[in-house]
This record gives C-alpha cells, sequence and structure tokens, in this order.
C-alpha cells in the first residue's frame, strides 16, 4: 500500500510543506529536501537477524506526522531532577522553548540554547560539532530526522570550564511529534554532565532525533538519556560521539519507553589517550520492541573503553542488541570490554543479542562477555527460603541484574529514578 | 505441647530421580541443639533442602511438621514463614541485591509486623558486632564476591536476625578458619542466652566433630546411606573424632547381618 510507505507517492505535496513549516530554522530547506532525498533513497534496515523485527519500519507512515499542532499549555513534564541542584536546563515542550542558564555561567561562555538560536547567535561554534558524529546522509532514521528537525538543543562548555551540576535538556512531545537535535560540545579540558530526558504525553508520538556529543582534548563528559515516552510512541535516535586525546565520554541510555525503540550509537575515539564508556538498558515489557546497537570505534591506539548493557524482556517483549567493539589496523594497544546481559521474564519474550568484536589490530586487549538466561533457580530458592514470596525474589534478583547499568549512570537522584522505573516494570508483570 | 518440635517422619526423597533419603525419623525438640553426623553422600544436606522446599528435590513420601504444622507441599516462603531456616553450604550470590535490602527484605516477610527502622537498625548494629562483622557488608552484594569465611558469617547475620523457631546449619564448619568458627560459636551461643532466641531448636549438619566444640549438641544422630544408623550423647560425636565412620559403618552392617 503506497500510502503506507515513505515513498514519495505516499506523502503528498502538501504534507511535506506542512511538515517542512513546523521545523525549526535551524536549517534551510535544501538541506532539508536533500535529507528527506537521502532518506528515501537509503534502504530499511533489514531484518536479518534473528525473528525480531515484527514491527515493520515500513509502515512508518509520515502522513500521519504532526509537527504544526499548536504546542500543548499546561503539560507538566514529569520532574525526575527535582531534588538534584542543577547548573542550567533547557525544556523543549514541543517547539516552546524555556531556558535556564545563571549569567555566571553565561559570563564564562558556556552556551545553553535552541538549535536555531545557535545558528543564529553562535554559528561557528556550532559548525563545528553539527554533523561530525553522526552522517544524516548515510543514516536513514538520521536523514529523516534533519529533514523535520523541530526542536533541539545545543550545549557548549568552552576550553577549562568545569561545569559543576548537571546540564538538564528536556524534550516533551505532546500535541506535536518531535524531530529533536541535541549538540553537546566540550572544548579542551572542560567537564560537564548532560542530562536529556525524552517524554510525551497521553497521545502516540513518533520521535526521530539526533544526538551529537564531541568531547575535546582532556575534557569529560557525562552524557545520560532517559527516554520514557509513552508506550504507543515509535522513538528513533542516532547518536554519535568523537572522544579526542586523554578526554572521556560516559554515555548512560536508559530506553524505559516507547512501543518501538531504535536506539544508535556509535563512538568514534580518534585520539590516543580517550576512553569511553557505555552503559545501556532496557526493559521490554507488554508488547515493547528495543533495537539498540552500540559501536565503540578504536581508530588509534592507547584508547580504551567499557560497554556494559543490561535488558530484559517479559511478556511479549522483543528486542535485539547489536554490540560492536571495532578495533582498527591503526588501534595498536587499545584495551575495550563489552558485558552484555540479557534476562528474560516470560516465555513469550524474546531478546536477540549480538556481540561483535572486529579486530584489525594486533596487539590489543579486547574483553567480550554475553549471558542470556531466566532468572537462576538458586537465587530464588535462597531468597524464598529467607521468607521472601516469589514474586518479591524475583523483583529483587531483576533489579539486582541491572544494577551495574544503574551504577553508570551519573546521578543519584537518576540513578534512583531509574530503580523505580524499572521496579514498577517488573511489579506490572 | 505434644506435637512442638521439628518433626520428621519416615521422610523420603530423591534428587533427579535417585533415592537418597530411605526413611528419615528425626525430632528436634526446642532450645535443643542435635547434630546431624555423617560420611560425604549419606544424604544429610539432601535432607536440608527437602525439608526447606528446594524444587530439585522431590519428596516421595513422609512428613515434616513445625510444631505442629505440615511444611511438605509449602513453598519455600511459607516454610520460613512457619518458622524454619537453613544455613546454607553454598548460598547464591545475587549481584546487585544489597546486604542490608535482603535482610530487611527477608525480616518483614518472616515477621512483616516488626520494628521501626532504627530499632531494627541498632539490631543489625549489634549482631554484626557479635560476628566481627564491618558494617561496610551492609552495602556489598549478596554474597557476591565473597570469601567462605564472610558468606558463613552472613548465613549466621541472618540467622540470628530472623530467629527462626528451627535453624538447620548445613557444614557451616567447613571452609572456616579457626576465626570464622569462633564468630560463629559465638552468635549462635548469643543468640541461645537471649531470650528470644532461647526456644530455638538446631540442627547442626556437619561431617567433622570441630563445630560441636564451639556448639555443645545434646543428641548426636549419625547418618548413612540416607537413614539414620545410631543415636546418642554428645560423646557419640567424640568417637566419631577417634574413630571416624568406618566403626559405625561396621557396626551397623554387623547389626543387619
Amino acid at each position: 500500500m503506497a500510502s503506507l510507505s515513505l515513498d514519495p507517492v505516499g506523502i503528498s505535496s502538501e504534507t511535506l510543506e506542512l511538515l517542512l513549516a513546523g521545523a525549526s530554522p535551524a536549517f534551510g530547506a535544501t538541506a532539508r529536501r536533500s535529507a528527506l532525498a537521502a532518506y528515501e533513497a537509503l534502504p530499511f534496515p533489514t531484518a536479518s537477524y534473528g525473528r525480531y523485527w515484527k514491527h515493520d519500519l515500513h509502515k512508518i507512515d509520515l502522513t500521519h506526522v504532526v509537527t504544526g499542532a499548536a504546542p500543548a499549555t499546561g503539560f507538566a513534564a514529569p520532574e525526575i531532577f527535582t531534588r538534584d541542584a542543577r547548573s542550567a536546563q533547557i525544556a523543549c515542550i514541543d517547539g516552546v522553548v524555556a531556558i535556564e542558564l545563571s549569567d555566571a555561567l553565561r559570563a564564562r561562555g558556556v552556551i545553553v540554547t535552541d538549535l536555531a538560536t545557535a545558528r543564529r547567535d553562535h554559528a561557528s561554534l556550532l559548525e563545528a560539532a553539527l554533523g561530525t558524529t553522526v552522517n544524516a546522509s548515510a543514516d536513514k532514521y538520521a536523514a529523516l530526522a534533519l529533514a523535520f528537525q523541530n526542536v533541539g538543543a545545543f550545549v557548549y562548555v568552552p576550553a577549562g570550564v568545569a561545569v559543576d551540576h548537571p546540564i538538564v535538556i528536556r524534550y516533551a512531545a505532546v500535541a506535536n511529534d518531535a524531530f529533536p537535535y541535541t549538540v553537546i560540545s566540550a572544548g579542551e579540558n572542560a567537564r560537564v554532565t548532560v542530562i536529556e530526558q525524552l517524554v510525551t504525553g497521553e497521545a502516540p508520538r513518533f520521535i526521530c532525533g539526533i544526538a551529537e556529543i564531541v568531547v575535546g582534548t582532556r575534557a569529560r563528559v557525562d552524557y545520560a538519556i532517559v527516554q520514557s515516552a509513552n508506550i504507543q510512541s515509535k522513538t528513533m535516535i542516532a547518536r554519535g560521539a568523537t572522544v579526542g586525546s586523554d578526554a572521556v565520554v560516559r554515555i548512560g541510555l536508559a530506553e524505559l519507553g516507547s512501543a518501538l525503540t531504535v536506539d544508535t550509537l556509535k563512538a568514534l575515539e580518534h585520539a590516543p589517550g580517550g576512553h569511553t564508556d557505555v552503559a545501556g538498558l532496557f526493559f521490554a515489557t507488554g508488547d515493547q520492541h528495543v533495537d539498540l546497537s552500540t559501536q565503540v570505534d578504536h581508530a588509534v591506539g592507547s584508547t580504551t573503553s567499557n560497554t556494559i548493557i543490561k535488558s530484559a524482556a517479559s511478556d511479549r517483549g522483543q528486542a535485539r542488541y547489536l554490540g560492536n567493539i571495532r578495533i582498527r589496523k591503526s588501534a595498536h594497544g587499545s584495551d575495550s570490554s563489552l558485558r552484555d546481559d540479557v534476562l528474560l521474564l516470560s516465555e513469550t519474550a524474546h531478546v536477540d543479542s549480538i556481540p561483535a568484536l572486529e579486530i584489525a589490530a594486533n596487539d590489543v586487549k579486547a574483553f567480550h562477555g554475553a549471558t542470556v538466561g531466566a532468572i537462576d533457580a538458586e537465587q530464588l530458592f535462597y531468597l524464598m527460603s529467607r521468607g521472601v514470596p516469589r514474586i518479591e525474589a524475583e523483583r529483587l534478583i531483576a533489579l539486582g541484574f541491572f544494577e551495574p547499568a544503574i551504577a553508570q549512570f551519573p546521578t543519584e537522584t537518576l540513578r534512583a529514578h531509574l530503580r523505580e522505573a524499572l521496579e514498577a516494570k517488573v511489579t506490572a508483570q | 505441647m505434644s506435637d512442638r518440635g521439628l518433626r520428621i517422619k519416615d521422610l523420603r526423597a530423591s534428587v533427579a530421580g535417585k533415592q537418597i533419603l530411605n526413611g528419615i525419623d528425626l525430632i528436634v525438640e526446642p532450645g535443643k541443639v542435635h547434630a546431624l553426623m555423617g560420611p560425604n553422600g549419606s544424604g544429610k544436606s539432601t535432607l536440608a533442602f527437602a525439608m526447606t522446599g528446594h524444587p530439585n528435590y522431590e519428596v516421595l513420601g513422609g512428613s515434616v511438621t513445625l510444631d505442629g504444622e505440615e511444611l511438605l507441599g509449602l513453598p519455600p516462603d511459607k516454610r520460613a514463614k512457619a518458622g524454619l531456616f537453613l544455613s546454607f553450604q553454598y548460598p547464591a550470590a545475587i549481584p546487585g541485591v544489597s546486604v542490608a535490602n535482603f535482610i530487611r527484605t527477608a525480616r518483614q516477610s518472616v515477621n512483616p509486623t516488626d520494628l521501626p527502622p532504627a530499632k531494627f537498625r541498632k539490631m543489625i548494629f549489634e549482631k554484626l558486632d557479635v560476628l566481627d562483622m564491618d558494617s561496610a557488608f551492609l552495602s556489598r552484594s549478596v554474597n557476591d564476591g565473597f570469601s567462605g569465611g564472610e558468606k558463613k558469617r552472613l548465613e549466621m547475620l541472618q540467622l540470628a536476625i530472623l530467629n527462626p523457631k528451627y535453624a538447620v546449619l548445613d557444614e557451616t564448619d567447613s571452609g572456616l578458619d579457626v576465626d570464622a568458627l569462633e564468630s560463629v560459636g559465638k552468635s549462635v551461643s548469643a543468640m541461645r542466652e537471649t531470650g528470644e532466641g532461647k526456644e530455638t531448636g538446631f540442627l547442626i549438619i556437619t561431617h567433622y566433630p570441630r563445630i560441636l566444640q564451639h556448639i555443645k549438641a545434646d543428641v548426636v544422630h549419625i547418618m548413612m546411606d540416607g537413614r539414620i544408623v545410631k543415636t546418642g550423647g554428645p560423646e557419640l560425636a567424640n568417637e566419631i573424632e577417634r574413630e571416624g565412620y568406618d566403626k559405625i559403618r561396621e557396626e551397623v552392617a554387623g547389626g543387619v547381618a
């Protein structure tokens, strides 16, 4: 059915104009049209792995995408960081942007703004980072995100500046679908923690975005995302990071919501001394589908990385994790690890775990470990023998299973929030 | 009064299709310490697991009652609530679950109408002290990366905090150094001397009589090939110490012949 495809015939020029009208001025019409052309030209991700791919990505119907509706008013985005001090915040509820940034941080050159303003006021700083970690002409959904980008945030921390508390980016797709574009750039020796929160209202939403993180020499960026869109929504995000010399990036991905989540992270270590930590967790419950891919690309030697992914599925939850460590020929002396554990909580749940080490260099250390299994019978018996009822024992074991990934997230409030969210998922079984 | 006690009657059980327990009869009275001794493979741990309801152990017949309540057929958590406790020989590690959280959950499960948090906290610290355990223990994951001695101390901590009516200690002495064994003995003695744990009946399963120097047994049973073959006073343990199990095996064989 042509009307269900994204084939040019399926999207009327009227619809296209409407979508483009909903876009922000961060990208010109030419850039958007060429991104859309790239989207149309690129093949859909295929279902080549296992029996996972039940949500047919072909059936994302752009004619139903809403970007021109009046922004929601009075929407109270769940505030998960109220107990935490924050240094700055940008909230984008539909297209409406609210920014908190102290004069002191402004004076030190810290920028926290929306993408259109960044384009206008900080063009050269934005340009230096934009498109450097995610290639929107080669990634189908990144191309789509760029074509219709309507919300976005630019966080820039200049050389030598350490931001004390997290900078919070809050995206809420309430009355409109969201095509968010996040750009984080940290100069030499800069330090910053960025927490990105993605929520929706009650209505099913389509969210398709890009996040780019550029970490300068000896800088350190902690970037954590919590996606808790409602469970009728679809979320697809392409993320990229480049790690400078002796720099550290720590990325935490918590994909909790959405009917369908496609999250792709590519971190590139292109300078000696760089270090990447990736922690990911998801829990596919009900009919949720999650597709998470992470890649750490060691392009040069003396780079290190740790990836830890904890995932669970219950009910009819379906998921795929594709974990890749790439060590190029020139990356002698790199040291990487990939740990990927899957907990299956029902007979009808399914997770394909596909870790891969692509090693072209000789003198490297690369560790890889993966497990897939149900709740351990001995653990369960042990807890029950102490009087703990089965359901409670399973809950404890399942939450404990996630703990090594949770521990990688940057603030205690955030960790507590993740525990609560996961607990709610375990309890809802 | 007559049905008080942990009463095991003609208990038969198998594991992986192989019958291990061939009819066990044993009564542990409140406040008494019974030792169950026997060579490896005699079925001691099977008895412990069959009583507590391990899913791999199939009960073929008999009964186990706790102060009159039949335990067989109940899930393990209900047996714990009835007042049965097993100190595991090889307790499972539970990554990501802190000792503090585990112990709090267990205590609340066994005794829901219980101590206010401050009192509970005070109680934990007292018990830790008796066991020479550091409070840093509480924030570690249950048995995860624990040494053999640490695992057994944690079992004893749970025993002290859950204060069961009947406690089965399965090879608690195995793999323990002298200090750890002494802590275990101290903890059990402390429990038995306080009003709260005075009534707890113990079944101490052991291969070696060593632990019985720290916890004095009132009655000693010898188990072989899935049966209790001899019951006597504490002197029976000394006999095993001196002469091993062979003499008893000969006696039993002689008796049968």
